[in-house]
């Protein structure tokens, strides 16, 4: 850094903009924040000294993250411990440190000018502020995470979004709720391993997963590349067993002109009618009743709605009315059984009806597992307990960990929850594993001497036996009780096949998505592979048979596409008039381009081989 | 046994096809890994997928040009007589001598302070300095001293600080737009080489000692202009090989050549893209598939084109079967013709 005279000047910026110059930015800068802490300015100002540009920022505009501190005055905290009772006693609370210039909220810009220490006993005479709890540099359902210091920063990102997708007691009034979608863990557990942020936000009260056995083993190559093995038996006694709800909901909507909707069994005469069959599950006022077990297709909902357009009632010769069936029905590939049905009114005085179908979710091959360190897996073989590996007191795990996903991976927490949740079960006490409340080696120090208390190794190693074979394993195997959440990624959800089906009006290719039966795109770069193999009847056969395949006569005089006239009986070409064709087999999506280039006033003629 | 037979692609293979892709999917991953090299000093010359870029867009002059100048005889061994040569090709600027440069906009004069030790390096003199300067533009130029001092009869400042500029990319040494040349040793031969960072191998190929076999320049367009179409296709494959190789990528150098064979099947060099290789395709809708859709349909009809139907593309957009591969096989004679021909026989 260049010398600077003590007459350059420093330049103040209020939020981005410049105000004026000081001589001295530091002492000004103090001067603000002495002013903040005694309450002469807004307590919402962050105030900062950027010696590389020798300026002074200070920011009051909103959209800042802010974080409170606890403030360092010459080498003390001002939280004492008196003030410390007096918190706990409850005679003050969060804004009379504020207000009292104890704590501080520091933005990302002020916070350069700090040097914060993590825990009291490390204050120096440097020090400025104290953090006001280790999981403070953590969010918040990065918090729910135990050990989440002894994880791979790349696992935190991932560790967060599963904890957030997990099955649970998500409200103790799900009952009375109409959610469109949600999720219910049947039996849901505390976690052994726990935290603190976890219990004050009292997820103990409704948790979302269970507290699995967990050994680190493979099996058969069953748990390859993040597939998990479960224990049927454990499937069966409901671990990860959950209810899948679903609201359908439909309204008697009024329309322009008087007319309305009608909820009601529709009658055969209703345009769209869907069958005497779909309708049978309905009782008498049109609605399905609760308990009726449901397929795909089956009518939830019976409604009536006027035709869509005016031209269509009026048309149809005066006497009688014509009438649209609009009747809600459920979507391919779903099925249950009607847990509640609803009838209401909508805020425009419209009748409303919502329709709750449940359906249960036993877990199965291709069901979504993970921990809370980032470790996710799906569900690939459910093993008869007989099958399973087991200790010698008989002890199954509930859930086969391939050793594999953890060293490249490095979520050593995992390791570490497995051993303090084993530790835990067979004290009988709640683990804390808070994020930096111990150090790593005490803690397995520490479940380790419980384990050994309990007749296990401390490490939590233990001989197994092949449940196959009988026969015991040379490797002890690393077993323990990790919570493990079951996300709302299943299979019963996603599944989906298509032989035939749909296609698109305007292209005649199949329909895209799962909604609308759709297929799986081929597309250029797949084509591309086949073209590279030289299979071209294979690539015939995606891109034109299975796809758009149109028969098309083709006029042998000009070349233009033709159509069969079935009043004459003959094959006409409407440009030349023409009676010679051939019928051609081509892609739709090519006759759509033809027709395109035609309506650009080009002609384009085939000429045809024999 | 392993004969040339073995070897031989079987007809109706799509080489293009496979080639595209071998050089394609390495390709990908090159796009996340360009920055690893960034800030490296050593190598400055382009390298990844903007190089990739550079080659298959065929630029007129690649953004790091260099030359490799082999030597001939007594020069290739000795390294005395190397830097030699390397005086007589190494191009010095006016700017590579110059301590300061003053310009005096109301007199219209420039005067140049030279840095002798700059000069001593080049063997260079003021006086052969000005008289150079005056060969090579319309001004008077008198050395005094290490100072030149240049008339430039205009007291316009603006011409004045052209003039400047336009005096300080003279090259007062070596050959114009050579570039510096550094002495490089083969390991294995132990022969000495130059590189060069710029490129003028027409030039370099002037002065004695030269090796005018080995001569080699990155500019796939000067190799053009002076070996012809043969080098310049060799080139395109070199130097793809080149970039490919430095990101740890091995790509079989025949797809490379079938890549530039593509560029250089013409006799001149064609890109690949709209204004080359797929711009040119013989069918309408190949080319229409690719870009500028409706400008070659236009075309077409305006010249009333005809497509006949031989690519891939075209095959594939209506749904007839491709002439690749499995369909390289088509039926010569039906088995009622047969019996036709064999009647004919019998009559005869």
């Amino acid at each position: 850094m260049a010398k600077r005279s003590i007459n350059e000047k420093c330049y103040v910026y209020i939020n981005g903009k410049i105000l004026g110059y000081v001589k001295d930015g530091k002492t000004y800068t103090n001067e603000i924040r002495t002013a903040r802490r005694t309450g002469v300015l807004s307590g919402e100002i962050n105030v900062a000294f950027v010696p590389k540009l020798n300026a002074v920022h200070i920011n009051t505009d909103n959209g800042r993250i802010r974080k409170p501190y606890i403030i360092v005055e010459g080498g003390k905290s001002k939280l004492t411990p008196d003030l410390m009772d007096k918190l706990r006693k409850k005679e003050i609370d969060f804004n009379y440190l504020l207000r009292h210039g104890i704590v501080e909220f520091l933005d990302a810009e002020e916070e350069e000018n700090t040097l914060v220490v993590f825990k009291e006993k490390d204050i120096t005479a440097e020090t400025t502020h104290l953090e006001v709890d280790t999981t403070s540099i953590f969010g918040f359902t990065l918090n729910m995470s135990p050990f989440p210091e002894h994880n791979n920063a790349a696992r935190h990102a991932m560790l967060s979004n599963f904890i957030k997708q997990s099955q649970g007691l998500y409200a103790t009034n799900f009952n009375l709720r109409f959610d469109s979608r949600s999720y219910l863990l049947f039996y849901p557990q505390a976690p052994i391993v726990s935290t603190s942020v976890f219990k004050s936000a009292h997820m103990e009260k409704h948790p979302s997963g269970q507290n699995f056995i967990v050994a680190l083993s493979t099996y058969y190559g069953y748990n390859m590349a993040d597939a998990i093995v479960l224990n049927k038996a454990a499937v069966d006694r409901g671990l990860g067993r959950s209810m899948f709800y679903k609201t359908y909901s439909d309204e008697e909507r009024r329309y322009p002109g008087g007319q309305k909707d009608v909820f009601k069994v529709p009658p055969a005469t209703a345009e769209g009618y869907l069958g005497e069959h779909a309708y049978s599950k309905l009782s008498e006022d049109g609605i399905i009743e609760p308990e009726t077990i449901v397929d795909e297709g089956d009518v939830l909902i019976g409604k009536v709605a006027p035709p869509r357009f005016l031209e269509e009632s009026i048309s149809a010769s005066g006497l009688e009315e014509k009438i649209r069936d609009d009747s809600t029905t459920l979507k391919a590939g779903e099925k249950g059984v009607i847990d509640s049905v609803v009838f209401t009114e909508s805020t425009g005085a419209t009748k409303v009806v919502k329709v709750r179908i449940k359906s249960l979710r036993v877990p199965e091959k291709g069901d979504k597992f993970a921990s809370r360190q980032g470790q996710k897996g799906v569900a690939a073989y459910i093993v008869p307990q007989e099958d399973m590996p087991f200790n010698e007191q008989g002890i199954v795990p509930d859930l086969l960990l391939n050793p594999h996903s953890v060293p490249n991976r490095l979520t050593f927490g995992h390791l570490l929850e497995e051993l303090a949740g084993k530790a835990g079960a067979l004290s009988g006490k709640m683990v804390d594993g808070t994020a930096f409340a111990e150090k790593g080696s005490q803690r397995i120090e520490e479940y380790g001497k419980t384990l050994e208390e309990h007749g296990f190794d401390k490490f939590g190693d233990e001989t197994l036996y092949d449940g196959i074979t009988g026969k015991r394993f040379q490797a002890k195997i690393f077993n323990g009780v990790v919570y493990y959440n079951r996300l709302y990624h299943m299979v019963s959800n996603k599944l989906q096949v298509r032989s035939r089906g749909p296609v698109q009006i305007l292209t005649h290719q199949p329909t895209e998505g799962k909604a609308r039966q759709g297929g799986l795109r081929f597309g250029e770069m797949e084509r591309d592979v086949l073209v590279g193999y030289g299979a071209s009847l294979l690539l015939k056969e995606r891109l034109l048979d299975q796809s758009d395949k149109a028969a098309v006569l083709i006029c042998k005089d000009c070349g233009n596409i033709g159509y069969y006239d079935y009043i004459k009986r003959t094959v006409v070409c409407p440009i030349c008039g023409g009676t010679a064709m051939s019928e051609v087999e081509i892609s739709y999506a090519f006759k759509l381009l033809l027709d395109e280039i035609k309506s650009m006033h080009i002609f384009p003629a085939m000429k045809l081989k024999e | 046994m392993a004969t040339k037979k073995n070897f031989l692609v079987t007809p109706g293979e799509p080489v293009g096809v496979i080639a595209a892709q071998s050089i394609g999917e390495p390709g990908t991953q090159m796009v996340l890994r360009s920055f690893h090299y960034a800030g490296v000093a050593s190598s400055i010359a382009t390298s990844g997928l903007p190089r990739l870029v550079e080659i298959v867009d065929t630029r007129k002059k690649p953004a790091t040009p260099f030359s490799y100048v082999y030597l001939k005889g007594k020069a290739a061994k000795d390294f005395d007589a190397a830097e030699q040569i390397v005086k007589k090709i190494s191009e010095v600027r006016v700017n590579d001598v110059i301590k300061r440069i003053l310009e005096n906009f109301s007199k219209g004069t420039i005067m140049i302070r030279l840095d002798e030790q700059k000069l001593e390096a080049n063997e260079l003199t003021a006086k052969g300095i000005a008289s150079k300067i005056e060969k090579l533009i319309k001004a008077e130029c008198t050395a005094q001293g290490n100072s030149l001092l240049i008339k430039t009869h205009t007291k316009a400042a603006k011409q004045t600080r052209a003039m400047a500029v336009q005096i300080g990319k003279l090259t007062v040494n070596g050959i114009e737009n050579a570039g510096r040349a550094v002495i490089k040793q083969d390991k294995k031969t132990e022969e000495f080489y130059l590189v060069t960072n710029n490129s003028n191998i027409a030039a370099i190929m002037q002065v004695e000692g030269v090796d005018t076999s080995r001569i080699y320049t990155n500019d796939i367009f000067e190799m053009y202009r002076i070996f012809g179409i043969e080098a310049a296709r060799n080139t395109i494959a070199k130097e793809l090989d080149i970039v490919l190789r430095e990101q740890g990528i091995n790509v079989d150098e025949r797809h490379l050549y079938i890549l530039a064979d593509a560029m250089s099947a013409s006799g001149s060099i064609k890109n690949v893209g709209r204004r080359g290789l797929s711009g040119e395709k013989e069918s309408i809708f190949a080319r229409a598939a690719y870009e500028e859709t409706i400008k070659h349909l236009i075309n077409a009809a305006a010249f009333g084109e005809r497509d006949d139907m031989k690519g891939v593309t075209e095959n594939v957009l209506v749904g007839k079967q491709i002439g690749l591969g499995t369909g390289t096989v088509t039926l010569a004679i039906k088995k009622e013709d047969i019996s036709k021909i064999s009647e004919k026989k019998g009559k005869k």
